[in-house]
């Protein structure tokens, strides 16, 4: 490679500018010291629960990809886990009313916005997270809509920005969880949705399919049907 | 040879001496509302004031008042805060933190929080509030490099403030003990007649040491109240 080449692709590089790409491990969160709700409850998450990428142009600056995996959706197993008797995570297709739920919580990502430490002139990243949840009750009518925004601040270190802006990201989650954990009962009510109100901890069951099931397949998307009809905060 | 090496280890030695020292000034004091002390078996962690309220603790800081509090002749029991964070998880986010000690007994009945407290040994929260921050700077140096070789012109200098406030929670009485406070100002400056010669001030390491020495004599020695 001659040197005409050589300089050639030095200064490609710099004028393209630069590109930060970070990847989030996935996030646990500790056991939470917290009184169970005594109800069984199915998780419904968004798409992109399972693969969550961020990518932005700082403007005038770096072109930055965040990639946070599946973390959100191991942040929402863990949690609700830990918060009610009996969760089953229902995949897209499954019919909520096939299961012996007393509600079904369908989480979603409204937005997600972060900030360099050029941008708020500190020396801090920072996390924005919002997060919807909704809850529908046992006949999938919508009884709350709750947007849950969730903020995390980390100081560059040492090892660099990267490592800042993870932490940032988990304190987010970390923030959002304890924000679930305080607030999920008062703002939701969900507590007054159990039927029979479970007090063991168990995982449910997958439910024994019927011919009383089978019939109600008909009326098996209720919950969703709510979806976008109402859009008042919880 | 052996001369020569002493000829230019000498200003080496003396320059390394002179960059390591900078102007520094320093104020601490506390007020004390309790009487203090630490039993065996009895342990501090170390927190930082929630970014929720706007603040800027940097957490190299708490590392280093806790590394202080933790060595030493009478050194303390110090469990690190992320440890302790984590085992009470949620309550001390920096969204859920108790911000005043009124608020520690609706804490403590939360359930499993007094239990996981007591199983730590943790007799005192010491909250840290403050940061180090850079407030003034001027002059002006410049470098230049050619074929023939490179070197530096003029003076710069610069001044940090580390400003920290301790509050010291007595988790026996559920009650404050008192505050710590360390104010530490360093002006750094930095000649160039070819070489530059970096006269730094460690603001923040002084104002590290100075709190966490006056920490340490406010919680063990009670008998000055």
């Amino acid at each position: 490679m001659n040197r005409t080449a050589i300089l050639g692709i030095v200064l490609a590089g710099l004028l393209s500018g630069c590109g930060s790409s970070v990847t989030l491990q996935t996030a646990t969160i500790p056991e939470p010291l917290l009184e169970q709700i005594p109800i069984s409850v199915g998780l419904r998450m968004s798409n992109n629960f399972e693969h969550f990428v961020h990518e932005e142009k700082v403007f005038g600056r770096e072109e930055w990809s965040i990639d946070l995996g599946r973390s959100n959706a191991a942040l929402f197993e863990q949690l609700f886990g830990h918060m009610f008797a009996r969760v089953k995570v229902l995949g897209p297709n499954d019919d909520p009313q096939l299961f012996p739920l007393d509600a079904l919580i369908e989480a979603s990502i409204d937005a997600f916005e972060f900030s360099t430490p050029d941008q708020s002139n500190t020396e801090a990243f920072a996390v924005w997270i919002r997060y919807r949840l909704k809850v529908y009750d046992r006949e999938g009518t919508l009884v709350s809509n709750w947007p849950v925004s969730a903020y995390g601040k980390s100081q560059t270190t040492t090892m660099g920005g990267s490592d800042a802006l993870q932490r940032a990201a988990i304190l987010a989650m970390r923030d959002a969880a304890a924000l679930m954990i305080m607030k999920f009962d008062n703002v939701t009510r969900i507590s007054s949705l159990a039927e029979h109100p479970v007090m063991e901890t168990t995982p449910v069951a997958e439910p024994e399919v019927d011919e009383s099931a089978d019939a109600d397949a008909d009326t098996d998307v209720q919950a969703t049907a709510h979806e976008g009809s109402q859009d008042e905060a919880g | 040879m052996k001369q020569a090496r002493r000829l230019i280890k000498a200003p080496v030695v003396i320059l390394m001496t002179l960059s390591s020292t900078a102007c520094v000034t320093s104020t601490v004091q506390d007020a004390r509302t309790g009487v203090t002390g630490i039993n065996e078996g009895e342990s501090v962690v170390i927190m930082a004031k929630s970014y929720h309220l706007g603040n800027e603790t940097e957490l190299k800081y708490i590392r280093c008042i806790e590394n202080n509090l933790a060595r030493g002749k009478n050194a303390l029991r110090v469990i690190p805060h992320d440890e302790f964070v984590d085992s009470l998880f949620p309550w001390f986010e920096p969204r859920t933190a108790p911000a005043e000690t009124k608020n520690l007994a609706k804490l403590m009945e939360r359930p499993g929080v007094a239990d996981r407290i007591e199983s730590q040994g943790i007799r005192y929260i010491i909250w840290l509030d403050g940061d180090t921050e850079r407030v003034a700077g001027g002059g002006s140096l410049s470098c230049a490099a050619g074929p023939g070789g490179g070197g530096c012109f003029g003076f710069a200098w610069w001044q940090k403030d580390a400003d920290y406030d301790a509050s010291v929670w007595d988790l026996q009485g559920l009650e404050s003990a008192g505050t710590v406070s360390a104010d530490v100002s360093g002006t750094s400056f930095m000649p160039a007649l070819v070489v530059p010669l970096p006269f730094i001030a460690r603001t923040q390491a002084k104002a590290c040491k100075t709190l966490a020495d006056q920490l340490h004599a406010f919680i063990v020695q009670d008998e000055e109240v």
